[in-house]
């Protein structure tokens, strides 16, 4: 899967599940401040893009450094690759 | 002059934008002055009327004091009644028996005066920060225990929430958080429907409309209108299953609110 598949996807995501202007969907956007999600969407986020891509997020410790729409892209990207990277 | 000639349909054009204009500048000033009038006497009495409900109720005084803002929610919208129309639908006093989670939309400031309508007056209102930290309204709230779920973890809310339904009691939520600013049903948070499914309790659904028309934002005065609140039936929220079921459970109470509002509004 590509990384702008994997953009894509995360933004889809959001955007569906947690009814975000995909106007907004920027990668400089802040969770918080500029797409208005509250702790709860956080647990809710985790687990949303846990069943899209496969892959553990509820014990990974980056969640926590989550600040932006990019870091969760890169996040997701990353562990996108190490799990590739473990089924090779 | 006939009835359909240019210069009828202008007289009676004038004599309705007059009469309008009139209702206007009496209802900024009727209400104002008598809502001032009413809190203030509220305020005065309050310290003997919580007493005197004491003993006669013996409810608790946070009950006490919930009745009291149910009760000045029913002295405002009489107090607007000459100008503003309210009509109430669905409403089950046997709603009362049982706790539940309401939801609500929400469009105005007055949106929580008019939940008065509602047959029953013992409900936690979850809200956010801005009312608790108003001098004249906070005290009452924190003796009301009002949640306020801004400021408070989750486990708190969560915590609060289970003690309140344990005792009988039902919540209201307003699950976008804050006002519509255009009218239409913005994002909702998933808490209210958590906290449902949580604990087992039905969601109520409560469209209002037309409180938005009172005293829209950005407008600084009065204006009559038309106030329809309409519940919905119960919905329970066993049918939502799985981990992101309150999700799907938010995903249909939105929905079902959407076209009561988008009827209403046709």
């Amino acid at each position: 899967m590509t990384d702008e598949k994997v953009i894509e996807i995360v933004n889809q995501s959001l955007a569906d599940e947690f009814e975000v202007d995909p106007e907004t969907l920027k990668p400089e956007a802040h969770l918080i401040e500029d797409l208005g999600f509250d702790s709860l969407d956080f647990v809710d986020m985790v687990v949303v893009l846990q069943q899209a891509f496969g892959v553990a997020l509820r014990e990974e410790p980056r969640v926590r450094e989550v600040r932006t729409l990019g870091d969760l892209h890169r996040l997701v990207i990353d562990k996108k690759r190490e799990l590739e990277a473990q089924q090779s | 002059m006939r009835a359909n000639s240019p210069e009828a349909v202008g007289t009676a054009r004038l004599e309705g934008g007059f009469a309008s204009s009139m209702a206007i500048i009496l209802m900024n000033i009727w209400v104002p002055v008598l809502m001032i009038l009413e809190t203030a006497i509220g305020i005065a009495i309050f310290p003997a009327a919580l007493l005197i409900w004491r003993v006669v109720t013996r409810w608790s005084f946070a009950k006490i004091m919930r009745h009291f803002v149910w009760i000045y929610g029913r002295a405002w919208m009489w107090t607007v009644s000459p100008f503003v129309r309210f009509e109430l639908a669905g409403a089950d006093p046997q709603w009362a028996k049982r706790p539940c989670i309401y939801v609500a939309n929400h469009l105005s400031f007055f949106d929580i005066f008019c939940l008065a309508a509602m047959p029953v007056f013992d409900v936690i209102i979850c809200l956010r920060s801005w009312p608790f930290k108003m001098i004249w309204f906070a005290p009452f709230m924190r003796l009301a225990q009002y949640l306020d779920v801004e400021s408070l973890p989750w486990e708190d809310i969560e915590g609060r929430t289970g003690a309140f339904l344990g005792e009988g009691r039902s919540m209201l939520v307003f699950p976008q958080g804050h006002r519509s600013r255009d009218g239409r049903l913005g994002r909702f948070y998933s808490g209210a429907f958590r906290l449902a499914l949580h604990f087992d309790v039905p969601v109520i659904p409560i469209c209002i409309s037309g409180t938005d028309q009172v005293f829209p934002p950005g407008r600084h005065w009065l204006k009559p209108a038309r106030i329809r609140m309409e519940c919905l039936e119960p919905i329970d929220p066993r049918q939502f299953k799985g981990e992101l079921g309150h999700i799907e459970l938010r995903r249909y109470v939105k929905q079902k609110m959407e076209t009561c509002l988008a009827s209403t509004h046709a």
